[in-house]
């Protein structure tokens, strides 16, 4: 029976292929991009664990924000036959006699000796790390050239010394293993960095021990323990794991992506169901005939079932392929994000993920129409008109129930879909709430329109040309399913503009509506000598908007407090930032703009090591005054007395400490200064070069960069975003030209009898382009209401940033979808137009 | 009487409701049909015709009586018990063809057996579009096809489920004579050599002549019921 079905099923499939195409373009758009993405992810972790050594240069790294200890080194050099390395990552600034402004660059310092102990340091021309790197010569990355307009053998000064530029870097194997990208990179032998200066105690910087594993020594598990004793505070990675910042990061991008293509593919779905239905209204007639010769519905039912299946798995497989693009188009995209080409790995899982999830999808929406097959009576064939009589209303609650039952199945399965997808059944349960919530407004909206639409056309029917009224009436055309276009249209519309919104606002947020004050350049590495000179030479410096400020920092963390161990207190997510080493300061006087909750701010009488708490440590930790802290920085204990809780409302960074001590009890530790000031934008290059030439181990950081780089992420970001929900759209516009090529018969008809009754082929183009002209604009309109709404929702609620109206982008949003439908739309019918009159009236008897 | 009636109509009405009005069709309707006779129905148009052979083969339900199809009481049976019926027991002809207009001539005649589940059907569609003379058309869709042929598809597919009653609607009012006359040759010479129960719908007077009983209906009952020769 079942081949019996799969046959007729075929046959009848092969003599709709025209239509059918398009269900299945929209399918494959679906699963392309959801196969595109887990491909992508997929070829990404494979190549994380393939390539784990090479992407760390070592067995194992321990990576710190501190010098390592006497103590420490110690404990690396006793681990036998395991040889090691020592990579120092930080930023400095770089300077030309002819650049106009020294450079923010990173800067890199390996031993060329023995780094890297896996994958190959590639250089241009080519040549060996150890050949070229050495005390006076380093390797740039090309931007570097470009940007100061140097080539090759020019000379560079870093710091308070000079390099030449002997080579760029081709290839870095542990690019992405490293922690600071700010800026052109810089790499250079330890003997170099020595010779900069900018390494002081207390600098920031990130140091990095690469581990290799010779024969004979110890399992990786045994020296990891080893290190995690010596090294409590360090992150530690083997080559066993794969990296755990890229892959969470590429784990939640995958997620989140692979939910925007579950979109793509639901709006795919939605097409496959508009079809299936006009296709079956087209099949009354055979379905009943089917029913006289002796089928039972659900044989009629499976027929079409195999065709949905046929359809969705046609749709699937050439989803596959689409997806093969996507994931090749992917490393494109994210080139300037992630340093890595993941290369092309065809990830079958993935395929046959996507297939199923296309299938079950397509399924899933097609049961409504399915389920109405049963409906059909046979009686059908002998009188027309029956179709036409209203059912009764115990008839339309049965039919009700069903339908009822065919929603909260497909809502089930979508939930089980992304449940799957996502691993998480929170999501789901979010996922399917907020697109059914999001649907039911779409479909509210999108009737309100149609209706009024309707209305409006009536009321102003004299004043309208006639092409216009009947375009108009031809939306409203039996079979047409303006609604459901809209909404499909619509929500394609709506998660493209979203993304464009939200991603604008908060770079607006970010670039202008920082408050007023907030300092805008940034002095990091001011040894105590400099700080007097740096002082002065801020103060003196024009265009300053407020005094500046130079407060010392220096690295402490906090061991017990009142004699109890910090890690009982059993501080989760980001509170655990108390339980490390951080940033301290000290202070004669309560900073600006500050004052007192609780306690009593020192005077000269207070004795001894003394603390004032921001609002928010005293909140988290908790403590109060009266407590005891006790502390270890640099080596050294220190106890210190809660005195007070102070509360900021400065912008000032300077003031923002969530521990101040007094003076003198930090007295002896490592420090370094740090200066926030806020000036006039055009005086910060004057400045950069002033601190320069007098202090080239300050670095000066201009907020304007930072806010470049972050620009440069959030777009890096939006771009994948827009691109996956592309596809929404685009299965949008393919299911307005299945719905056009659905109606198909009834737009013949309808141009035979124009044409016979004397309209020109010019007249009936009029009337199909302003009728897929109206559902554009309808459905731009909705997509742009409703991303509003949805920015602000997530703006406000997410972000909290204000939300500002800009009709641009909502227009040619607009104005885009109005285009992209009458394309579609055309796309679908330019075939009926040429529609001779005799035989499509032959044709349709 | 030779043998027990293969078609038994028992007081049939059917009525239906249209908002407050309610219209009666058919007002008691009996009569019984033994095996291997050619009846005709007549009556003008709206007689109510239509209904009752729609009645018979359980494509509608009745308001009230019964109808025993070669034994079975179909009143009553469910829409998928209706369908397994007339796919076992009743072939049809409709006056406007009802070929499935996607698949071809042949596919169209192998569908009744395929939906009842049978082997290979081929050797038996092929030689019933031999008798209908389409031999040369059976890879043609109906809309490559003549009325009259599309009607002779039609009456291949009706046997080929070797049904024992064959319904047939007006199946040669949408012909012109000549096509008409053809097949209601050929429909009688299929149902002499299948010796098929034949129950043909005509308001053709000649047509029914042919026919070895006629029944007279009109306003939904029945007037006149004549054996002949
Ligand atoms: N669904 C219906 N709703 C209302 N009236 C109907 C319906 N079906 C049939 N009728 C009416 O019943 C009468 C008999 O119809 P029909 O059986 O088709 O007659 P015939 O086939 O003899 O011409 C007609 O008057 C017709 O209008
Ligand atoms: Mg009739």
């Amino acid at each position: 029976m079942h081949s019996t079905a799969l046959k007729i099923a075929w046959r009848e499939a092969r003599a709709s292929t025209a239509k059918f195409l398009f269900v299945i373009l929209a399918v494959a758009l679906g699963v392309g991009a959801l196969t595109g993405v887990r491909g992508f992810s997929e070829a990404f972790r494979g190549m994380l664990t393939r390539d784990a050594r090479k992407l760390m240069a070592a067995d194992m790294t321990v990576r710190s924000f501190s010098l390592a200890t006497g103590e420490q080194v110690k404990a690396m050099d006793a681990l036998p036959n395991i040889r090691r390395t020592w990579i120092t990552e930080t930023v400095s600034m770089l300077s030309t006699p002819t650049a106009s402004v020294p450079v923010l660059v990173s800067i890199k310092a390996v031993d060329p000796e023995v780094y890297p102990f896996y994958g190959e340091f590639k250089l241009e021309p080519p040549q060996r790390l150890v050949e070229t790197l050495d005390a006076g010569a380093i390797a740039v990355s090309d931007d570097l050239l470009v940007r100061l307009d140097l080539k090759l053998g020019d000379s560079v000064r870093l710091g308070s010394a000079d390099f030449r530029i002997a080579a760029t870097v081709a290839v870095e194997p542990d690019r992405m293993a490293g922690s600071l990208n700010v800026g052109p990179r810089i790499l250079m032998s330890r003997a170099g960095l020595d010779r900069t200066g900018l390494m002081v105690e207390g600098s920031r910087a990130s140091h990095r021990y690469l581990f290799r594993f010779d024969a004979g020594a110890m399992g990786v598990e045994q020296a990891r323990g080893k290190l995690k004793d010596a090294f409590p505070e360090a992150q530690i990675i083997d080559y066993r794991e794969t990296h755990p910042l890229i892959t969470r990061g590429l784990d939640r991008s995958t997620k989140f992506l692979s939910l925007v293509s579950l979109i793509a593919l639901i709006v795919g779905a939605l097409g496959v169901a508009m079809a299936m239905h006009s296709h079956l209204q087209q099949k009354l007639d055979s379905i009943a005939v089917m029913k006289s010769l002796g089928a039972r519905s659900g044989q009629i039912i499976r027929i079409y079932t195999i065709q949905t299946l046929i359809l969705g798995t046609l749709g699937g497989g050439a989803g596959i392929v689409v997806g093969i693009a996507v994931q090749r188009i992917f490393p494109q995209l994210i080139a300037r994000y992630f340093h890595l080409d993941p290369g092309f790995h065809w990830d079958p899982l993935s395929a046959v993920q996507g297939l199923a999830v296309g299938v079950l999808t397509t399924l899933l929406f097609t049961i409504p129409p399915l389920l109405s097959i049963r409906r059909v009576k046979p009686s059908l064939i002998l009188r027309r008109e029956m179709e036409e009589t209203r059912p009764g209303w115990r008839d339309r609650i049965r039919h009700g129930k069903a339908a009822m039952a065919a929603t909260a199945l497909i809502l089930a399965g979508v939930l089980g879909i992304v449940w799957w997808l996502s691993e998480s059944l929170r999501t789901g349960l979010y996922f399917v709430g907020g697109f059914t919530v999001s649907l039911l407004i779409l479909a509210g909206i999108a009737v309100g329109l149609l209706w009024g639409l309707k209305r409006f056309s009536r009321s102003a029917q004299q004043r309208m040309p006639a092409v216009v009224r009947h375009g108009i009436a031809n939306i409203h055309r039996p079979g047409n399913q303006a609604a459901a276009l809209l909404v499909a249209l619509g929500l394609g519309v709506m998660f493209t503009l979203t993304v464009y919104l939200v991603q604008k606002s908060m770079l607006a947020q970010i670039a202008s509506s920082a408050p007023p004050g907030m300092p805008n350049v940034f002095l990091i590495n001011i040894t105590a000598k400099e700080r007097d000179g740096v002082a002065a030479l801020l103060a003196g410096h024009p265009g300053m908007q407020n005094r500046p400020e130079v407060v010392p920092l220096t690295a402490a963390r906090i061991v017990k407090i009142n004699g109890a161990p910090i890690g009982d207190r059993q501080l989760k997510g980001f509170s655990r930032r108390f339980t490390q080493t951080r940033s301290v300061s000290w202070a004669r006087e309560l900073p600006p703009q500050s004052n007192i909750v609780e306690g009593k701010f020192w005077d000269a009488s207070t004795k001894g090591a003394a603390i004032c708490l921001s609002e928010d440590a005293a909140k988290t930790l908790p403590s109060k005054p009266g407590d005891t802290i006790e502390w270890i920085a640099s080596g050294k204990s220190i106890s210190a007395r809660v005195v007070c809780i102070y509360r900021s409302d400065s912008v000032r960074i300077g003031s923002n400490f969530d521990f101040l001590f007094n003076p003198g009890s930090l007295d002896g530790l490592p420090t370094l200064h740090f200066a926030a000031v806020r000036m006039q934008p055009g005086q910060i290059a004057p400045l950069q070069r002033a601190v320069f030439s007098r202090f080239p181990t300050v670095t000066v950081i201009n907020g304007a960069d930072v806010l470049a780089i972050i620009q440069e992420v959030v777009d890096q970001i939006a771009l994948v975003i827009r691109f996956i929900s592309f596809f929404a759209i685009l299965a949008g516009a393919i299911i307005l030209a299945s719905s056009v090529a659905g109606t198909r018969f009834r737009r013949v008809r309808e141009v035979v009898i124009l044409k016979t009754l004397g309209a020109t082929r010019r007249r009936i183009g009029g009337i199909f382009s302003v009728e897929f002209l109206i559902l554009g604009l309808a459905a731009g309109l909705l997509g742009s209401l409703l991303a509003t709404g949805f920015s602000l929702l997530v703006l406000k609620r997410l972000f909290q940033v204000d939300y500002s109206f800009d009709p641009v982008p909502h227009a040619i949003a607009i104005g885009l979808t109005a285009l992209l439908a009458n394309a579609a739309g055309w796309a679908a019918s330019h075939r009926i137009l040429q529609q001779k009159p005799l035989e499509a009236l032959r044709g349709s008897l | 009487m030779p043998s027990d009636p293969i078609i038994q109509v028992r007081g049939l009405t059917k009525s239906i409701t249209n908002g407050a009005h309610t219209v009666e069709i058919l007002r008691g309707v009996g009569f019984d049909v033994p095996k291997g006779q050619f009846i005709a129905i007549m009556g003008p148009s709206g007689s109510g015709k239509s209904t009752l052979l729609g009645l018979l083969a359980g494509l509608d339900s009745a308001t009230a009586g019964s109808i025993v199809l070669d034994g079975e009481e179909i009143t009553g049976l469910g829409e998928d018990e209706l369908a397994m019926v007339r796919g076992r027991k009743i072939g049809f002809v409709f006056q406007s063809y009802q070929l499935i207009p996607t698949l071809t001539a042949l596919e169209n005649v192998l569908l009744p057996h395929e939906l009842a589940g049978g082997g290979n059907g081929r050797p038996r569609a092929l030689e019933l579009l031999e008798s209908v003379g389409l031999t040369g058309r059976r890879d043609h869709y109906p809309i490559q096809l003549s009325g009259g042929e599309q009607q002779r598809v039609a009456l291949a597919r009706a046997f080929m489920a070797r049904p024992p009653i064959l319904m047939a609607d007006e199946p040669t009012g949408n012909l012109d004579s000549a096509n008409g006359a053809h097949v209601l040759e050929l429909l009688l010479a299929l149902n002499r050599r299948e010796g098929t129960t034949l129950v043909l719908v005509t308001h053709d007077a000649a047509l029914a002549a042919q026919a070895g009983r006629i029944l007279r209906l009109k306003d939904g009952v029945v007037v006149g019921d004549d054996l002949r020769a």
